[in-house]
């Protein structure tokens, strides 16, 4: 080559720039073609199963930029050599060979010739990269539809698993704050949640909703037993009170308000009411022993039943946590205009036609007494009638009269005799007649 | 080192003057004309193939008067047998002595004409196969070499197949050309008949010397012949093999067998010849291009169904020059030559 003229050396090397360049555009329109194709299912995906992955598919359209890496190193592999540079060249110019032949030789006594001059005049190729570019324009378009698909949330299972779990945990938090469960309750129920949350993660159904129900039953019946020992509680120490009074402020000289009081006062301590208490009062409470003093009688009185209040206070501010339980609630579902007269007397299950209300409880107490309407009337006992009990109704003419030792057959020929001969004189059909005559003939 | 421009110029010079001679005498034939005379430079033999009437054995006769060579002509006919055209032993008596002496057949000269080459016996037919290859003959155990130059000009008619033998692969092989000699338009044949007087041919004289064609025979092996050339010349005959990854769909579906390596050998010396007559140093695309249906046609073995489907070896070999680039690995499909 270098003993080619300059002029056409450098008209050579802008073609072999041109054709590197095609190539390139013949290579990298199919990598990006692929990548965008690959970012567009990989951005489908990403909207159907991968929610967390939406905020990066934008960078998705980096891909076309990222092709040219490996299109570059392809068009560096597969890159024209010099010989096929000149070929081009050549078959450019008109496919007359001198070219070739005045590059191979390196013969430059036809350098001035213009013969060759006339081969070194070719037209470079023109740029068409429309032709290649379609596929990637395709692809593009799919990645831009890909991104346009609404990103789809977490699955409903998985959202209301966390909604069920939020809910449960949002009472033992206010219960938690209202001091009424104790630590140990509280990592026990926190355990049941989770796994409540992770079940209903699965799958929800109703097995999901029974179990968070029966949860909030176990809360709700826990603060019940809590607030029934805050109760008895009080209601011992105002007995204890009252025999202190009519002692004279001492202690009574039964007993029995006292250990009833005592063991309200334990059953207090159990279930971990007594945590909020003063420390003086723990103190006195946990020794079991009531003060003998009427002054350090009428003091712990005091401060006790003071407890006991604020404690039952709180649980009033509980009151409505039973009633938040159940799904399903009545209200929401108000009964249709016009049709009060269908609802009997409206109360729940005292319908009419309608039989009412559908939502009425299953409650037992209400029914009809059976026992005190339906008297027992024991019926006459039964007895087997005699095969002799029997009277003829009406007398045919001609009925047998025979013994009924007689046998069938026999009876049957007294019978023929009497009557039976008019069955002979009717035309009987041939095939019967010789039944017939089997039968009487015994 | 290629060959200097003066030469090659002198060498176009002689060649225009054969081919301005043979177009004067043969009308509305310069296609053919072209390929006869490429072939002789390229000092192959060839096949005129074409109806009757149509000037084969006029422009053989022709050129055998232009050139100052022996020239032999050889009617075929059924009953020819070999030793009519190489020649046989005959019994003579000498001094006395009686002993068989050769008589040269006539296809000891320079330019033979094998009119109507396929009415021969494949027998008779065969008797040339190596006087075309090997230019020499084999008789008796005794090889004699035929003159130099030695071309064999056949002529055969493609339409009175009664009582013809098509002539074998192996034949068709040791032809570097199959030229068709086609009609000629209404124009030619008008001044035809104004030119000529009961169809006489003007009066020629030779114009080229044994010399002078050995002179230009030197040219034409002195033409340069690139490699990037070679290369398009070799993919277009291996091309033409069904089996061929670069085959085109003709190829696949009609040919039965392709082109030979002596094809691609007729293809580069045919291609030199037409270099040189077009005044180039060197062979280019150009010059396989126009070479190549004259040198490969008749070479493929075609398939029955190209017959019914009017395929023949000119068409398949016009799809195999489109559809093979001329350089090898082809530009770039976003780039279009302008």
């Amino acid at each position: 080559m270098s003993d080619l003229p300059v002029s056409i050396r450098r008209r050579l090397r802008q073609l072999a720039r041109r054709l590197s360049l095609g190539l390139f555009l013949d290579i990298w329109p199919r990598w990006a073609a692929a990548g965008l194709t690959a970012a567009g299912i990989a951005a489908l995906v990403c909207r159907v199963l991968v929610p967390r992955a939406s905020p990066y598919l934008a960078w998705t359209w980096i891909v076309p930029a990222m092709a040219i890496v490996p299109a570059a190193i392809l068009g560096r592999m597969r890159r024209f050599r010099h010989e096929d540079v000149l070929a081009a060249a050549d078959s450019l110019a008109g496919g007359t060979g001198t070219l070739l032949a005045v590059a191979e030789t390196s013969d430059s006594r036809w350098n001035d010739s213009p013969m060759l001059a006339r081969a070194a005049a070719f037209e470079l190729p023109r740029l068409r990269p429309w032709r290649r570019v379609k596929p990637a324009i395709a692809a593009a378009a799919f990645l831009a539809a890909a991104l346009a698909v609404p990103q789809r949330t977490a699955r409903a299972s998985t959202a209301l698993a966390d909604d069920i779990a939020r809910s449960l945990a949002s009472t033992v938090a206010e219960l938690k704050q209202q001091q009424l469960v104790t630590p140990e309750e509280e990592k026990r129920l926190e355990e049941a949640i989770e796994r409540i949350r992770r079940d209903a993660g699965r799958r929800v159904d109703a097995s999901s909703w029974e179990a968070a129900d029966a949860l909030r039953e176990q809360l709700a019946s826990d603060a019940a037993a809590k607030q029934d020992a805050v109760k008895w509680a009080a209601q011992s120490l105002e007995r204890y009170a009252s025999a202190a009074n009519a002692a004279g402020g001492l202690p009574p000289a039964d007993g029995a308000e006292a250990a009833e009081l005592s063991k309200a006062l334990e059953q207090l301590a159990k279930s971990g009411l007594l945590a909020g208490a003063s420390r003086d009062l723990q103190a006195i409470l946990k020794s079991g022993k009531l003060p003998s003093d009427a002054a350090a009688l009428r003091e712990l009185s005091a401060s006790l039943s003071q407890y006991l209040k604020e404690t039952n206070g709180r649980f009033g501010e509980l009151a409505k946590l039973g009633k938040e339980f159940g799904r399903f609630n009545p209200s929401e579902f108000p009964l249709a205009q016009g049709d009060a007269s269908l609802d009997g007397d409206g109360e729940p299950g005292q319908g009419d036609v309608t039989r009412g209300r559908g939502d009425a409880g299953l409650t037992f107490g209400k029914e009809t007494a059976p026992f005190d309407r339906f008297k027992a009337t024991p019926l006459p006992p039964g007895a087997a009638r005699s095969p002799d009990d029997w009277a003829p109704v009406v007398e045919l003419p001609g009925a047998p009269q025979g013994s009924p030792e007689l046998s069938a057959s026999a009876q049957a020929r007294s019978y023929a005799d009497a009557v039976g001969q008019g069955a002979w004189r009717r035309a009987l059909a041939p095939r019967h007649q010789s039944a017939v005559k089997k039968y009487f003939a015994k | 080192m290629m060959e200097t421009i003066e030469r090659v110029a002198a060498g176009q010079a002689k060649i225009a003057r054969l081919t301005g001679e043979l177009r004067r005498v043969i009308l509305g034939k310069e296609q053919t004309i072209d390929e006869v005379v490429a072939a002789l430079l390229a000092r192959g033999h060839v096949l005129l193939e074409g109806l009757p009437g149509l000037g084969k054995t006029e422009m053989i006769k022709a050129l055998s008067r232009l050139l100052a060579l022996d020239f032999r002509r050889i009617q075929f006919t059924p009953d020819l047998l070999p030793t009519d055209i190489t020649g046989s032993h005959i019994l003579q008596e000498r001094d006395g002595r009686k002993d068989f002496v050769f008589h040269q057949g006539p296809v000891f000269t320079n330019l033979l004409l094998a009119d109507e080459i396929n009415r021969a016996s494949p027998k008779t037919q065969s008797a040339l196969l190596e006087a075309m290859q090997e230019r020499r003959v084999t008789t008796f155990g005794e090889t004699r070499v035929l003159p130099d130059p030695f071309f064999v000009l056949a002529t055969q008619n493609p339409i009175e197949l009664e009582g013809t033998y098509p002539l074998p692969e192996a034949q068709l092989d040791r032809f570097m050309f199959k030229v068709e000699v086609a009609g000629v338009e209404r124009s030619v044949l008008e001044e035809i008949l104004v030119t000529r007087v009961r169809g006489e041919p003007p009066a020629l004289d030779p114009i080229l010397s044994a010399a002078d064609l050995a002179d230009l025979f030197a040219l034409v092996d002195a033409i340069h012949l690139p490699r990037g050339v070679a290369n398009y010349a070799a993919r277009l005959v291996a091309a033409s093999h069904p089996s061929s990854a670069d085959a085109p769909e003709p190829v696949r579906t009609f040919v039965k067998y392709g082109a030979s390596p002596r094809a691609a050998i007729a293809i580069g010396a045919a291609a030199r010849a037409r270099a040189l007559a077009g005044g180039k140093p060197n062979v280019g695309f150009d010059d396989v291009r126009r070479v190549a249906a004259p040198a490969m046609a008749h070479r493929l073995v075609l398939d029955y169904s190209a017959r019914l489907e009017g395929w023949d070896g000119r068409r398949v070999v016009d799809a195999i020059v489109t559809s093979v680039p001329e350089i090898e690995r082809g530009l770039p499909q976003t780039l279009e030559a302008r």
